[in-house]
């Protein structure tokens, strides 16, 4: 207990001093939203359903909050202590595999949450953010959500052969998921190919189920997100079990 | 402490490790030497219990080095090429490893001795190489271990960090630690180890003390000396002597013999020859693998 408490005390620090990786999740969806919402204001329009444009895009930067910490922020953290055989060096002393890979998931976690209060406050301060959905509803959306985008990063980790991969991987990931899954901008305001296409991009359902109990929709309107996230989760972190290499 | 039968590492059809077999006491310094590639790092591993056996036996304590976690109760390690997280302070670095025993040695202490104690609120990345070692040396103690495994530790340091780091695995050796160390630098392992073992191809070349390997390999020294009236002929009746040859006023006398630096120079005192700049070699590690492989090992790094 002692180890895995140091290991995420450490591994906290480590990725705070890690600029890129704080500015995409603490500081760029606090800045596109007080962007956005400078531009459309957060008064309800029929666009969205009578909802305000604050409201509906805070749901989806938490979904590009979540797609950070999982997409980059996680490989490539694993995938430097491979290369640089950090985790073999770990693996030389008596702590479990466990505590040299949980602390990893835990911090990475709690890094999303920060992310989302920053987001949140500023939504609340500057545009009277509203929340308008079931708060447990919301909860259990938003921990599938974040399993399921951390199960795709762990994957990265593991097929990629060195830190380069990882990295390389991860950006060629991250940017174009944020933009077909309606993350960064609506997809209502997206062509109908780019709509089809968002389809088979998993963060889709993370802003589909965010955004779906953030505006008070219960989890039962979601069953098929839930299902492919769910599915999702349990083959990445299945196939990454298997297949990651410690060296 | 250590007791290795017939260990035998493999990766797919390359058998890195071929069936060796060794042991290391309590107190001593053993190392493994031999040339990249040799199989020096799967061996030491594979004690580690970081690479899988796949034959033989080997234990280190008593212990199946497959049991990782009793095993790393007992050992500390500094592992080859091996770094540490790139933003984390010597502290901080300290502090967490501490936290994986139950006993941790107080790396206070130990940053004194190593003389980085100033360096304590420094980044690890932003070290020498040498202190960069040191720490990695440092980390291992923190374990307060009974054998201290250590791979290639100076490969990369300037010559006066690696004098500095031989003089401290030899005060650790002193106050009682076992230490198994593998090095590809043939002066250290004569300097350093009060046993060793050659490793060529995946496997054991020769084992034991330096003098003794010498012994073994009845390797001649050479006694060379410039002279400016030599007698060639006379020269030859020197007893012990094998082998004489000239280069510009220069002899070497290639022979075996307990005394046979004394025997010459009785012999040409005697014969009246004259000469200067007498100097004696004597076979060193570096001519047993010379002897045993047909190679210089300085010739293949």
């Amino acid at each position: 207990m002692k180890a895995f408490l140091a290991m995420s005390v450490t591994e906290f620090r480590l990725s705070i001093r890690n600029f890129v990786y704080m500015f995409f999740a603490f500081v760029f969806p606090p800045m596109m939203l007080l962007l956005f919402g400078a531009i459309y204001g957060n008064d309800p329009t029929p666009f969205y359903n009578g909802h305000g444009a604050v409201d509906v895009l805070t749901p989806a930067y938490i979904g590009m909050i979540l797609a950070v910490s999982g997409i980059m922020g996680l490989p490539m953290q694993l995938a430097e202590y491979r290369q640089h055989k950090v985790l073999k060096r770990f693996k030389a002393t008596p702590i479990s595999t466990g505590t040299i890979m949980i602390p990893h998931f835990v911090v990475n976690s709690v890094l999303c949450i920060i992310g989302t209060f920053i987001l949140m406050i500023v939504g609340k301060l500057v545009f009277n953010l509203h929340f308008s959905g079931n708060i447990f509803y919301f909860i259990v959306a938003y921990v599938l959500s974040m399993t399921s985008i951390f199960s795709i990063g762990f994957l990265i980790a593991a097929i990629a052969p060195n830190n380069r991969a990882a990295s390389a991987i991860a950006y060629l990931i991250y940017f174009p998921m944020l933009f077909l899954s309606g993350a960064m901008m609506p997809l209502q305001l997206m062509p109908k190919a780019i709509v089809t296409l968002s389809r088979f991009i998993p963060l889709t359902y993370c802003v589909e189920i965010l955004q779906g109990t953030w505006m008070g929709d219960p989890l039962s309107a979601f069953g098929k997100a839930i299902i492919v996230l769910a599915v999702i989760a349990v083959v990445c972190t299945g196939v990454s079990i298997k297949i990651f290499r410690w060296e | 402490m250590i007791k290795v039968t017939n260990l035998t590492v493999k990766y797919k059809d390359l058998v890195a490790v071929d069936s060796i077999s060794f042991e290391v006491k309590k107190g001593e310094i053993f190392g493994i030497i031999g040339p990249n590639g040799a199989g020096k790092t799967s061996a030491i591993e594979c004690l580690e219990g970081l690479k899988k056996s796949s034959g033989g036996e080997a234990s280190v304590m008593g212990i199946n080095p497959a049991n990782r976690r009793e095993l790393y109760e007992y050992i500390g390690v500094q592992l080859q090429e091996a770094s540490f997280p790139d933003s984390i302070k010597v502290k901080e670095l300290c502090k967490l490893f501490s936290s994986f025993y139950k006993n941790p040695a107080d790396y206070n202490a130990l940053l004194e001795r190593f003389n980085l104690a100033d360096k304590k609120n420094a980044y690890v990345k932003k070290l020498s190489g040498g202190q960069r070692q040191k720490i990695s040396v440092v980390v291992a103690l923190i374990a307060n271990p009974q054998i201290i495994f250590l791979d290639e530790l100076t490969t990369g340091l300037d010559p006066q960090a690696r004098i500095d780091m031989w003089e401290l695995i030899k005060s650790l050796r002193d106050e009682g630690k076992t230490i198994l160390m593998t090095t590809h630098f043939m002066e250290e392992a004569e300097y350093l180890c009060d046993r060793v073992c050659l490793m060529v191809k995946s496997r054991i070349a020769a084992i034991g003390t330096v003098k003794e390997l010498v012994e073994q390999a009845q390797l001649s020294q050479k006694i060379s000396f410039t002279s400016k009236k030599p007698d060639r002929e006379a020269l030859k009746g020197i007893p012990g002597i094998t082998k004489i040859t000239e280069n510009n006023g220069v002899f070497d006398l290639y022979g075996n013999g307990r005394n046979l630096l004394r025997d010459v120079v009785l012999y040409i005192t005697e014969k009246n020859i004259d000469f200067e700049d007498l100097s004696c070699s004597k076979p060193g590690l570096e001519d047993v693998f010379l002897k045993l492989t047909g190679y210089r090992l300085e010739a293949v790094i």
